[in-house]
């Protein structure tokens, strides 16, 4: 029993149906109560919690990172990536937080934020056409640009020190069903999805350091390819 | 006796689920019972109609939430490893993960990396197993040569069991690679873990609230030992007097 993987899920749900059959019979035993409705009635009141039960329980843990994804998208695009914000984020663009988490400045995105780092917060919309993430060259500094997928919550791809190393570069975000020619030597980044968060992390030293790490974090940014020059 | 009570009502143990489960189907059993005789006391309530059926229908839905935490939780805790207290779930958010595995990391580790690019591990006990509180002083001891292995950093950083930073006077919230903290003379290195500041050992004070809290050891760009699962985060024991 104690080793069984959903033990919990398992013990509530049988004893809360025991108790429901079994109390139910009980309230009918004890009650002087005349039977006032007939039993095709109670089918109905059964079928409509069972089915909304069932259904419920499997939609919402298919869509649940969708609807959490939606959630941060909703608070960054209208109410913007820290807790000074007054304006939200707009598509396609990336907004990096001045200063590092601490009890004043709790992000509205994360609440679980380390101070180590500064966040760069952004949304992409990929059905109108790629986007080019630039990234400064952070001479060894550790960095990361995580994509996540707005479906699933899967980081399907990372640009930063472990992947593409800290030099600084062009990386092309292609969502689906784009056929375009692609600059040459430019690095490609498929996504499954054209809703895609974006989370940077920027090492911070320490408090001496923290104007190099925003100016860093400032300098990763996107464009459109339509607007894309190289060496821009 | 109310630790005891909260116990019995939210945490998930066997026991709590029992008591809970009985409440819950004990409440069904009544709407149940209310609409096949329709008890005199709850007139009011309805047990016929679309009113009727749009209370079946919330009544379902209130089953919905209660199904999907159990279940979520059941699936994080299957994938959690748990060493010296510190619990960690390494498979979360990687691409190609089942739909249940998703749907739990959405609800306990919401954006987090992969763990190639950082391992996360909490805590909100001791070593003996006892809730961390300020109202103790602790130590986490590295011996020599066993700091988180990391191509990046490290860091500790000390929340509220709501997952808040909490202010105190030193204006220090984490802890870790970057903070200089200063060695033993066997190169172990002790984090002090407290309420108020240790004397002659400031430099490796991580402040604590007065009441109970969380750690979280972060490791970003994790060494082979932490990939491979080997490496085991040192428990937080309590220091006596």
């Amino acid at each position: 029993m104690t080793h069984m993987k959903y033990k919990h899920s398992f013990t509530f749900l049988s004893v809360m149906i025991a108790a429901w059959v079994l109390g139910t019979f009980a309230f009918i035993q004890f009650s002087l109560q005349p039977i006032v409705n007939n039993l095709q009635q109670l089918l109905t009141y059964l079928s409509v919690i069972i089915v909304v039960w069932v259904a419920g329980t499997f939609a919402l843990i298919y869509f649940w990172p969708r609807l959490m994804l939606y959630g941060i998208k909703r608070v960054l695009t209208q109410r913007g990536g820290d807790a000074n914000s007054s304006s939200g984020v707009p598509i396609n663009t990336l907004y990096a937080v001045p200063n590092r988490a601490s009890p004043l400045a709790t992000s509205k995105i994360l609440t679980t934020g380390t101070d180590d780092v500064l966040y760069v917060f952004g949304w992409l919309d990929l059905s109108k056409g790629p986007q080019v993430l630039h990234v400064p060259d952070f001479s060894g500094r550790y960095y990361s640009v995580q994509f996540t997928d707005s479906s699933d919550g899967a980081a399907f791809a990372y640009v930063g020190t472990r992947t593409t190393g800290t030099q600084a570069g062009d990386y092309l975000i292609r969502g689906l069903g784009w056929k375009g020619q692609m600059p040459s030597g430019m690095t490609q980044i498929s996504s499954p999805n054209n809703s895609v968060l974006v989370i940077g992390r920027v090492l911070v030293e320490s408090d001496n350091d923290l104007s190099t790490a925003y100016g860093l974090a400032k300098q990763i940014q996107l464009t459109p390819l339509s607007h894309w020059q190289p060496g821009q | 006796m109310f630790k005891r009570m909260y116990a019995i009502l939210f945490r998930r143990t066997i026991v709590a689920d029992v008591v809970q489960a009985i409440i819950v189907g004990g409440l069904l059993a009544f709407f149940t019972a209310n609409r096949i005789m329709g008890l005199r006391l709850f007139s009011s309530m309805p047990r016929s109609g679309f009113s009727g059926i749009i209370q079946d229908f919330f009544i379902g839905l209130a089953l919905v939430f209660i199904t999907l935490n159990l279940i979520l939780d059941d699936e994080a805790k299957a994938h959690q490893t748990t060493t010296n207290g510190w619990n960690t779930i390494r498979q979360c958010n990687q691409p190609g993960n089942g739909i249940l595995m998703r749907a739990a990391c959405a609800k306990y580790l919401p954006m987090a990396n992969v763990l190639q690019e950082a391992a996360y591990w909490t805590t909100t006990v001791d070593s003996t197993g006892r809730a961390l509180s300020g109202r103790h002083n602790y130590v986490l001891h590295f011996p020599a040569g066993q700091l988180p292995p990391n191509n990046a950093f490290w860091s500790v950083t000390l929340t509220d069991v709501r997952n808040y930073m909490v202010p105190n006077p030193a204006d220090r919230y984490s802890i870790g690679e970057g903070s200089g903290l200063l060695p033993n003379a066997d190169g172990s290195v002790d984090i002090h873990i407290q309420h108020t500041s240790p004397a002659g050992h400031e430099s490796n004070w991580l402040p604590a609230p007065s009441d109970d809290f969380k750690l979280w050891l972060r490791v970003y760009l994790p060494g082979a030992a932490i990939l491979d699962g080997k490496y085991n985060v040192p428990p937080v024991v309590e220091v006596k007097g």
